[in-house]
């Protein structure tokens, strides 16, 4: 249990801050194809015998850059092509393990994660991959804000906007797998964007949006962990409903804010 | 007087036909020129050719004696649309600090020095006391004029304006343009416009751009020859280059 609240608190702070990114860049849905691609990244480490975490920042990071250099490079297909990649991953994961011998694993804690099964290696993951978050965005920031704001502007600035945007998924990517270990792949697209969405309902600055939606992040991991504990019930989903119904009533009561 | 941007014999084409043929260009330090053509006429084209985004199929381009990749962060730029959603959580300053990448350090935040050169910037455009609002909540007209000071902030030596005024009133763009003769004192200028008749009092020469290129000096425009430029009758402006008289078909 104790585990579990502290990797929701290390979580949030990578799912604060890149998540910021994401929606004020509108990337959910690439976001959301490095997500679920991982599953293959998952699958082969599993069927290798390794720890599936490491499959999963392996692939996380390839898909990322793949991903981001059919975004630049084939706008006109990109979703197309990111729901390939999406699939297709997936379905590389699942192969995997179904012909992983032995007991079988329970593919649900993959794709619904479980966050009352965080080990202590697991923190020591989530807390390594938070630090060299946290250290490139605060290298970055300003690249980061540019390159959100107005691509072309910061392209004539003489900044290297191709490498930072991928640098920048891999960013995304790191996060994914962070979150995966708390909700599972299914789920991490709401955790990744729906603090941050709130967030960005109330606060009129970037880097306020990173920090309320880290702190929207804590209360939504521990929130949900308690109120699925005492009738059992599974945490990620918990966590995710809680998020979305915050986010609803957010949204509901700022358009009624701004029209008093 | 000495050349800014020299542009000899330019080609360009996106694969296809040619959208700009046999460029010819000489800008002068502290020039204000205008850019004129209609739609699709390859302004654009050309200003990105001159900020080094596109490269040309053939002839040279020379800006502040270099090439133009190389001097691209010495030109403030100030986009023709802006591409950025307009509820994007940002502040006017930390717009206008954008001015700055490339000229601050690539690493770390802002430093003091980038931040008083955006305050010199948002008070030579007269937005200073806008700095801590929100870019969702300005006007037209303060909008522009904050794409203007983040052009401004980096310091340049040439300002490139791709139709500032027009999404603007008449006052806002007589107001805007005031500003700009008066950063004209030190800024080379070149601004892309649909409203020839308006700038003329402004600017030093009209550059008309349909593929071709013809500089007009201001002293030879006069209505008849304003109404003919724009659009279709560009051919029956009279000017005074005899070898550039085929070109201006």
């Amino acid at each position: 249990m104790q585990n579990a609240i502290v990797g929701g608190i290390l979580a949030s702070v990578a799912c604060g801050v890149v998540g910021s990114y994401v929606v004020v860049k509108r990337i959910g849905y690439l976001a959301g194809g490095i997500a679920h691609s991982v599953l293959g990244g998952m699958g082969i480490a599993y069927y290798l015998g390794r720890p599936p975490i490491e499959g999963a920042l392996v692939a996380a990071l390839v898909f990322a850059v793949i991903l981001g250099w059919v975004s630049l490079k084939m706008q006109e297909q990109e979703d197309t092509v990111i729901g390939a990649l999406w699939a297709g991953g997936m379905a590389v994961g699942i192969l995997f393990i179904s012909q992983t011998p032995g007991y079988n694993v329970d593919l649900m804690s993959f794709l619904f994660g479980n966050i009352l099964m965080i080990s202590s290696d697991d923190l020591l993951w989530i807390a390594g991959l938070d630090t060299l978050i946290l250290l490139i965005v605060f290298l970055f920031y300003k690249q980061f804000l540019a390159l959100s704001f107005d691509e072309e502007f910061a392209r004539l600035r003489g900044i290297p906007v191709e490498r930072f945007y991928l640098l920048f998924l891999s960013l995304v990517a790191l996060t994914v797998v962070i979150l995966i270990q708390i909700v599972g792949l299914i789920l991490v697209i709401a955790l990744l964007t729906l603090p941050a969405a709130v967030s960005g309902l109330y606060v009129r600055s970037l880097n306020l949006m990173m920090l309320l939606a880290t702190v929207l992040g804590v209360f939504f991991t521990t929130g949900g962990l308690a109120l699925s504990y005492q009738p059992d019930l599974p945490p990620g989903p918990t966590i995710i409903l809680l998020a979305g119904a915050f986010y609803l009533v957010s949204m509901v009561v700022t358009r009624f804010w701004k029209r008093a | 007087m000495s050349s800014v941007i020299k542009i000899k014999n330019l080609d360009f084409s996106y694969g296809g036909p040619k959208i700009l043929e046999n460029i010819d260009l000489d800008i002068q330090r502290n020039e204000f020129i205008g850019m004129v053509g209609p739609n699709g006429s390859g302004k654009t084209t050309l200003l990105k050719i001159i900020m080094g985004v596109l490269t040309p199929d053939k002839g040279s381009v020379n800006v502040l004696g270099n090439p133009p990749s190389q001097s691209v962060q010495e030109i403030g730029y100030m986009p023709q649309f802006t591409p950025f959603s307009r509820d994007f959580p940002i502040s006017v300053e930390e717009t206008v600090l954008m001015g700055r990448l490339g000229k601050t350090s690539s690493i770390g935040f802002y430093n003091s020095a980038d931040k008083l050169a955006a305050e010199k910037a948002m008070n030579d455009v007269e937005i200073l006391d806008l700095r801590k609002r929100v870019i969702g909540s300005l006007s037209g007209g303060q909008l522009q004029r904050v794409l203007i000071a983040r052009a401004l902030t980096c310091e340049p030596q040439i300002m490139i304006l791709d139709e500032p005024t027009a999404n603007v009133d008449m006052k806002v763009e007589k107001d805007i343009f005031d500003l700009l003769k008066q950063l004209n004192e030190k800024i080379t200028i070149i601004v892309v416009t649909h409203d020839i008749g308006f700038i003329s009092q402004y600017i030093d020469r009209v550059a008309c751009i349909n593929r071709t290129l013809i500089c007009h000096p201001t002293s030879e425009l006069t209505g008849e020859t304003i109404e003919n430029m724009y659009g279709a009758h560009m051919h029956m402006v009279h000017h005074h280059h005899e070898d550039e008289k085929n070109n201006h078909e």
